[in-house]
């Protein structure tokens, strides 16, 4: 059906609008892409600014990470300023590196290699150096606080032609000796933003430099230290033993005496030897004259010979005597031998040992001083497991609470020894029944030179350096002592593993 | 409000009721946009309500009916627009989930500035969902449209009520999808 001519015009009316507004809105639309387009590019620009950006500080970072990770590690000072002037000249894009050690304004021998070349070489260029390092303000002995640029303008030279700057910096090192790094551009312009970089490269250099310095310091201190310790050991060494010496020369008398006893009576022995030697020639003699003159000797008569030298007595007598000299002469080769132990310096190496055995030899030697007055009870057991010990020093040991226990005892007393096995320890006890210490006797124990001795008694270092032996022996010390009754020193000595 | 919606109510009005409605309504409406829509431009809120308004008015609808029939219709043009995620959900309530999570996701990265309802989900059971619409614009009847579109386009057969609704007295939208059948 047809429409009407109104109906087709008004048909009309609402397309003309209708493409009217589609027509607006693809204007509308177009403006909106181009401004959208035009938005893309300019975030595409931002973003290629942001990633330019990014990467620069990136490289920065990276920079910083790789010269503070050397600052922070251990390798020397020599190639930490080798690596930085690598980083820097290749995080600085220069051509050319320096570094010269200089001590009051003159450059040190050492100059091969000292230039570095992009990308990362370290050459000799003599011609080079001269040049360069007229541009570096060696004199001057007060370190930069900062990266100074100068410019070159010395054409004049071939070999710093086509270099506009120079770059430097300086430190002070050990020995008034200042370390300069210079780097040579060819750029236009110096990057200014990359200078406040190498300012941040520079302090951390500083703290690396600086600490390894104070670490030179620190190692050269604890040599020193090393060196006091050792002479320290030696002296003790050395005071241990004169200690030993001088307790050696007091007891000298004592051993003496009783070396003198059993070589005493051996004499007095070979002289009754002799004399029945004597009476055997006799007898020889008579039974000789009676064979002469009788032609033979019977038994009566023999025994009648015999009788007269009472030769039964005189053959039992000799076996005696005999014995007695062996004796003797056994006990003058202990003391003698327990001497040589306890005078031998040695090396304080620590061996197996039996300490009943030690303290049976310590005995010997202070024997003297014990024997006349005081009763000696050794109760320790001949089945006492081995410690680890120095026989010498600790015989050392031993003497001394024996002649200090004999001297508390000077009215006479007891000196009382026992050992037993405890889980953890061999303990050795020493008791006397002397006079005993006060409080204030006591917290002096073991400071050297202290001594209630008289004068020209005792040397004050004897328990001071007994101390010390036992502590190398690892030995737990205990005293007890109560005024009038006596004097206890536990000994503990570590047991042996296994 | 984004040009795409002004565009598809002229298509939906176009369709409905013919080209000479949908400039009649324009020249009832004088809108500052003249009634020149793009779907990259956005426009004032206001040009849509006052259309839906004009439309109610000449139709004798209610809002009710009016949005939820331009929601329903709605749903198959949106999913057409929509980022290819948008297509693999096979289930009403698994859609709505993926709504925030994925489709509004992308839609913000075309257009940040868009205003997108948002969906407070509050309780779910075998057959059921219920979730809080929360959006500035209170179109919860095109929403409701939405749903039922998004049912037709699953295969599914839904009610949707709302136990809550602003244009109703409440404080909130609260809508709740049931599965029937």
């Amino acid at each position: 059906m047809a429409k009407s001519r109104e109906e087709l015009e008004t048909r009309i009316a609402v397309l003309e609008r209708k493409v009217e507004r589609e027509k607006k809105a693809r204007v509308m639309s177009e403006q909106h892409l181009e401004y959208h387009s035009r938005a893309v590019y300019e975030a595409n620009q931002s973003l290629q600014a942001s990633l330019a950006m990014a990467k620069k500080k990136q490289a920065e970072l990276e920079f910083l990470r790789q010269t503070s990770g050397d600052v922070s590690s251990d390798i020397s000072l020599q190639e930490l300023i080798s690596n930085t002037v690598e980083l820097t000249g290749q995080f600085f894009s220069v051509e050319c590196g320096l570094f010269i050690v200089t001590k009051d304004g003159e450059a040190l021998d050492s100059q091969e290699d000292n230039i570095w070349r992009a990308p990362n070489q370290w050459v000799t260029d003599t011609e080079f150096f001269e040049q360069a390092v007229k541009f570096l303000p060696l004199h001057q002995q007060e370190c930069l606080s900062m990266w100074l640029v100068s410019a070159i303008d010395d054409e004049s030279s071939q070999a710093m032609s086509g270099f506009k700057w120079i770059v430097f910096v300086n430190f002070a090192l050990l020995g008034d000796k200042i370390a300069w790094l210079a780097f040579f551009s060819r750029a236009e312009f110096i990057d200014e933003e990359a200078l406040s970089v190498l300012g941040t490269a520079r302090e951390h250099l500083l703290s690396g430099i600086n600490r390894r310095v104070t670490d030179v310091n620190i190692r050269k201190r604890t040599v020193e230290l090393q060196d006091t310790v050792n002479r320290l050991e030696q002296a003790k060494r050395q005071l241990i033993q004169s200690e030993k010496m001088a307790s050696l020369g007091q007891l000298a008398a004592g051993v003496a005496h009783e070396i003198n006893n059993p070589v005493g009576f051996i004499r007095s022995n070979l002289e009754m030897l002799e004399e029945y030697l004597q009476d055997y020639q006799t007898l020889h003699e008579s039974m000789l004259r009676h064979i002469e003159t009788a032609g033979q000797l019977d038994a009566q008569h023999y025994k009648e010979l015999c009788d007269n030298i009472d030769l039964a007595y005189i053959q039992q007598d000799a076996k005696d005597l005999l014995g007695s000299n062996l004796e003797g002469l056994e006990r003058v080769k202990e003391i003698v031998e327990n001497l040589r132990t306890f005078s031998h310096s040695g090396d304080g190496k620590l061996e197996r040992i039996n300490l009943g055995v030690c303290i049976e030899g310590a005995l010997k030697i202070a024997w003297n001083a014990l024997k006349y007055e005081h009763i000696v009870e050794n109760q320790i057991p001949n089945d006492l497991p081995e410690v680890l010990g120095n026989i010498g020093q600790l015989q050392q040991v031993f003497v001394n609470l024996f002649v200090n226990a004999a001297y508390a005892m000077d009215a006479g007393g007891t000196l009382t020894l026992k050992a037993h096995v405890t889980p953890d320890a061999l303990l050795v006890e020493v008791r006397d029944t002397g006079c005993g210490m006060d409080r204030k006797t006591l917290d002096q124990l073991f400071t050297p030179f202290f001594t209630t001795k008289p004068v020209g008694v005792g040397t004050g270092l004897g328990l001071s350096v007994s101390y010390a032996i036992l502590e190398s022996h690892n030995v737990l010390t205990q005293v007890s002592s109560t005024v009038g009754k006596g004097t206890l020193f536990s000994l503990s000595f570590p047991l042996l593993d296994g | 409000m984004k040009g795409i919606i002004f565009v598809k109510l002229n298509q939906f009005v176009d369709e409905l009721w013919g080209e000479e409605f949908w400039d009649a309504l324009l020249q009832e409406a004088t809108l500052p946009s003249e009634g020149i829509y793009t779907s990259v431009a956005t426009y004032d809120d206001e040009e849509l309500f006052t259309l839906v308004g004009l439309i109610m008015l000449k139709q004798e609808l209610s809002a009710q009916q009016a949005q939820f029939a331009f929601g329903q219709w709605m749903f198959k043009e949106l999913l057409l627009a929509a980022p290819p995620e948008a297509h693999k959900f096979t289930d009403v309530f698994e859609f709505l989930y993926g709504v925030q999570a994925v489709i509004h996701v992308e839609v913000k990265k075309l257009n940040p500035e868009a205003i997108l309802p948002e969906f407070e989900f509050i309780q779910e059971t075998d057959n059921s969902l219920t979730f809080h619409y929360i959006s500035p614009r209170h179109m919860c009847y095109f929403c409701e449209g939405i749903i039922q579109g998004l049912a037709a386009h699953t295969g599914q057969t839904v009610s949707v009520e709302q136990p809550e609704c602003v244009h109703e007295g409440g404080e909130r939208c609260v809508m709740k999808v049931t599965k029937v059948g």
